[in-house]
């Protein structure tokens, strides 16, 4: 049975590893722009709920409407300033967000002061099978991850919508010769994204800790996730994710914790040579 | 567009010999050898990162190479008791060594792929080191490594390890070297193939440039010079630990300076450095001593949005601009 | 470049070449002194503390009229948690601004290099919060002064353990930084001399964010209790996970970030229980200097509307050592020179709120022990040593 708590545990973990993933690879996919601030953005709207759960009092999964909407915004005003980047885009974009993401850690460490912030969990609910027990965290992390990442490939597979932001994903120049309007998809893919940063936050918020320094690791994971699963593909995204979320969680059991990243880095590396396309790509050029 | 004008060439000329005399006329100015020496230092590192990205590739791993050189350097020193004049040069092929193995297995991947592979690429020798305890202290890390040995030329005798006017010369030096070195990357016959790589990989490979071989002379190269830098680092601070080492900021700093002074002209990423590094220490740190982080995080971003092709680029626009 | 952008480049430029002209430009001087804290990145919160406990301590001073009536100036730098920057600061405030003595310093690796540069300028350092035993044993420095040590965590710790806990098996979870190894290693000897079993010690990096499985091999491993060796924020991971799933332990200890207000305000009632070690806290302060802490926590709220903590205190024991040695000095119409202040400050014998202050001859504090406390009903219980327990322990707990 403990293997079977070791999976959940990854499972759930890879769930949020994805969520995050999600929005960068949306962006990065149809803009080209890697951005590095990805991870603080976050943690706006992770801190965005926190004061919004802080002094409300009322149930913290209320503020995710709240970042739904104001996210997106924060991700558009993103969207403005990297209109103003020349060439080389792609190389300038990732220094631009580099300077961002500095620029908003002491932000908030002037806002929100250094402290470490939680949303506390209210304890003691959870699911329980013999030998087996699924907090609440879990489920509604899994359950979160699961519907985002769900109406996302339904949006991008089955509207019309979706299939043009596919298309300037796939080949730019392209799509803007099949009368596709490249630079409005980069619009929507931005507020999209915002909106799966607006989910991403509150569960972070609660299940690890606020801080302004904190964003480089999610940024990390999601640039991590979205070129292992391969650029805008949401089901290989999850697919990483849980792959991520398992192997570390295996890794820490049989190793110990000093070998966890070890040990992504060689799964990470060795799936980069032998599907460097991504995990669950067809292997195109 | 990485031609020189005469003006810019006159500049880079007085640039170099400021840089080199204006010691004696402050002995004492402490202060100003340690953080010009840094820049020069952090100098050396961008100009070797941008070695391996003239062929097209941006990692975002070279800490693994200073990380190693600096270990490779610490371990002989520490356990042998050779001169560090000696277990650099040494350590540093430790670094070189993983470039190698980094070159043959991601030989395949380009762009963000490349770049992914690279920043994963830092945590093997990162946590092995960090666990492997009874040779390398692990967590540890190791203190009290001996510093630059004197240097005895007939009376004279150059303390490397505790003057900081000669160490100060002895990094502005390694930065001339490296500036030598970038020259030749960008003007010799290697340097075009590298060029032609980085623009057009199909069409090189059909001009008859060696793909392979050429980035694998530039990895090489890159995670050589990376290497000394990483050992030279452990000796000038005298201690050595996996996080001060295979630091992303390591990783990190030397791309944003090149891209800062523009990783295709000459100067480019010697001029990042030593622009950004002594404003951010001496200028915005004192001054600001809470908010310097984010002004430095503002002027990257204001100065790449307006020279997206760096500070260099637009020097020599305007310099040729002045001399027409 | 068109208008727009070249006004905009002027407006940026401007402030930069005001602010490059106004570095050159030499202040005139008050007693001058420098402190170097991790301000921004992974330690800020700590940098942050340390640095409110120091600043309070100098604005103390000034408000009672100076120091023999010398105002006290503090220059803070940011060491950004990396030692060249550390050493680049240091060297600006002993080079260009002459500070007469250093404070602050979080990180081990960052206070021996600016010990280092302290003693070639000779300029004394009083470092806030230093641990490891080779900065003061494998170098003599005259002009390094600490006031704290691994010793008055480890000894505490491992007795309480041994004397009041007596468990048949315990779990070590340590960071990959050197204070933190060298402490569980510390522990781990004195508790197997004592007669525990450890069959489970693990090391992790800083940043992870999840002890799920770590925690499921504690409870294989049938662990009593668990030492943690994280800081404030990895226990607050590991605390939450813990209560998520019961692991079957019967004590959880932590040395750092346990003992904090903060904590147990983040934490809410999953703090119950946990033990921790503190110098000092709001209600913990050392016997005889009750009237003076509560002063402290009431002027420092009122200053910095936060509550204080051991850290702060630390920052604040640190200065006022310094500020006492500079008083001294200055009393004796000495000047104030490296060899006159060290003089004093290896004189010194305060009773102060944290700890009772003597410098030994390596510059360590010779009788600093942090207390054992365990958080019952969301305040700090003092349960070890016995002559300052406020309150017995409740063990076993169920976590």
């Amino acid at each position: 049975m403990i293997f079977a708590q070791i999976l959940i545990s990854g499972f759930s973990l890879g769930s949020f590893y994805a969520l995050i993933a999600l929005g960068f690879s949306l962006i990065f996919g149809v803009t080209h722009a890697f951005n590095l601030a990805h991870g603080e953005l976050i943690l706006l709207s992770g801190y965005l709920a926190y004061y919004l759960w802080k002094f409300s009092g009322a149930s913290p999964y209320w503020a995710v409407p709240v970042c739904l909407v104001v996210m997106p915004g924060a991700a558009l005003l993103l969207n403005l300033l990297l209109r103003g980047v020349k060439a080389p885009f792609e190389l300038n974009s990732l220094v631009i967000t580099f300077g961002l993401a500095l620029f908003l850690q002491n932000l908030m460490l002037w806002g929100f002061s250094a402290d470490y912030r939680l949303i506390q969990p209210e304890m003691g609910r959870f699911l329980e099978a013999p030998g087996l027990r699924i907090t609440e965290t879990q489920v509604m992390l899994l359950l979160l991850s699961l519907a985002a990442t769900g109406l996302t490939h339904w949006t991008l597979h089955h509207t019309f919508l979706g299939k043009a932001l596919r298309a300037a994903i796939q080949d730019r120049r392209a799509a803007l010769l099949a009368g596709i309007n490249v630079r409005r998809m980069g619009l929507v893919a931005f507020g999209f994204g915002g909106m799966l940063i607006g989910v991403a936050g509150p569960l972070y918020a609660q299940t690890m800790y606020l801080y302004p320094a904190g964003g480089l690791e999610a940024t990390l994971t999601a640039v991590v996730i979205t070129i292992f699963a391969g650029v805008g593909r949401t089901r290989a995204i999850l697919a990483g994710g849980w792959l991520l979320g398992v192997a570390e969680s295996l890794a820490t059991f049989l190793l110990g914790a000093g070998w966890r990243e070890l040990v992504s880095a060689v799964l990470l590396i060795g799936l980069l040579i032998f599907r460097p396309h991504g995990i669950l790509a067809k292997g195109e050029g | 567009m990485t031609g020189n004008s005469r003006l810019s060439q006159a500049l880079a000329l007085g640039a170099t010999l400021l840089l080199a005399l204006w010691p004696l006329a402050w002995p004492e100015a402490d202060l100003y050898f340690q953080v010009f020496g840094m820049a020069c230092f952090y100098g050396v590192l961008a100009v070797a990162w941008n070695i391996y990205a003239l062929c097209g590739a941006i990692s975002l791993g070279h800490a693994a190479f200073f990380g190693l050189g600096a270990y490779g350097s610490a371990l002989l020193s520490h356990y042998l008791g050779w001169s560090p004049l000696v277990t650099i040069p040494i350590g540093a092929l430790a670094g070189m060594a993983y470039g190698v193995g980094c070159g043959l297995l991601f030989r395949d991947l380009r762009g963000v792929y490349l770049g992914l592979a690279t920043l994963a690429s830092v945590e093997i020798p990162k946590v092995v080191i960090d666990n492997w305890s009874s040779l390398t202290y692990g967590s540890m890390g190791i203190v009290g490594l001996a510093g630059l040995p004197d240097i005895r030329l007939g009376d004279l005798v150059i303390a490397l390890g505790r003057d900081l006017k000669a160490q100060y010369y002895l990094l502005l030096l390694f930065l001339l070297m490296a500036g030598l070195l970038h020259r030749y990357c960008l003007f010799s016959r290697w340097g075009w193939a590298l060029r032609a790589i980085r623009e057009n990989e199909t069409a090189a490979a059909m001009a008859g440039v060696d793909i392979f071989r050429q980035r694998f002379l530039a990895i090489i190269l890159s995670s050589y010079l990376t290497g000394l830098g990483g050992a030279l680092y452990a000796h000038l601070l005298g201690l050595i630990e996996p996080a001060l080492v295979f630091n992303l900021h390591i990783s990190a700093l030397p791309l944003v300076l090149s891209i800062f002074g523009g990783r295709l002209q000459l100067y480019g990423p010697i001029l990042g450095a030593l622009c950004l590094y002594p404003l951010d220490q001496l200028i915005l740190q004192p001054r600001l001593p809470t908010g310097h982080a984010a002004v430095y995080g503002l002027v990257i971003m204001l100065t790449i949005f307006f020279f997206p092709q760096g500070v260099a680029s637009w020097l020599l626009k305007a310099c040729r601009r002045v001399s027409n | 470049m068109n208008k727009c952008r070249r006004f905009l480049l002027i407006v940026f430029l401007l402030p930069v070449i005001l602010l490059t002209l106004t570095s050159v430009l030499w202040a005139a001087e008050p007693v001058k002194l420098g402190e170097i804290n991790p301000l921004s990145g992974y330690l800020a919160k700590h940098g942050w503390e340390i640095h409110q406990g120091i600043l309070y301590a100098v604005e103390e001073v000034n408000a009672r009229g100076g120091l023999a009536g010398h105002r006290v100036e503090l220059l803070s730098r940011d060491d950004r948690s990396s030692p060249e920057v550390a050493v680049n600061q240091a060297q600006e405030l002993l080079y260009r601004e002459k500070v007469v003595g250093l404070l602050g310093g979080y990180v081990d690796s960052l206070v021996g290099p600016i010990s280092q540069l302290a003693a070639r300028h000779r300029v004394p350092y009083v470092a806030s919060a230093s641990l490891q035993s080779a900065l003061t044993r494998q170098w003599r420095n005259p002009y390094f002064f600490r006031v704290s040590k691994l010793e008055g965590i480890v000894e505490p710790l491992c007795q309480f353990i041994s004397q009041t806990l007596k468990p048949q098996r315990v779990a070590i979870l340590y960071m990959a930084t050197p204070g933190s190894t060298e402490f569980a290693t510390e522990v781990a000897g004195r508790l197997r001399r004592a007669g525990a079993a450890l069959p489970l010690m693990e090391k992790f990096r800083p940043g992870a964010r999840d002890f799920s499985v770590f925690l499921l091999k504690v409870k294989e491993a049938k662990a009593d209790v668990l030492i943690s060796g994280g800081f404030f924020p990895d226990n607050l991971i590991l605390v939450r996970q813990m209560r998520e799933r019961p692991v079957g332990l019967k004590a959880f200890i932590a040395p750092w970030g346990v003992a904090y207000p903060s904590f147990i305000e983040e934490m809410g009632p999953a703090s119950e229980g946990l033990l921790g070690l503190c110098a000092w806290n709001p209600g913990v302060t050392m016997p005889g200097t009750e009237k003076e802490s509560q002063a402290f926590v009431q002027g420092f709220r009122h200053r910095f509307g936060v509550e204080p903590n051991t850290t702060t205190m630390h920052g604040y024991t640190s200065a006022r050592a310094l500020l006492a040695a500079l008083e001294k000095v200055l009393q004796k119409k000495e000047p104030l020179t490296g060899a006159t202040i060290c003089r004093e400050l290896a004189g010194l014998d305060l009773l102060l709120p944290m700890e009772r202050l003597k410098f030994d001859a390596y510059g360590d504090p010779m009788y600093y022990q942090q207390v054992v406390v365990q958080i019952q009903q969301r305040k700090m219980v003092v349960v070890y040593p016995p002559a300052r327990a406020t309150g017995r322990v409740q063990y076993p707990w169920d976590f």
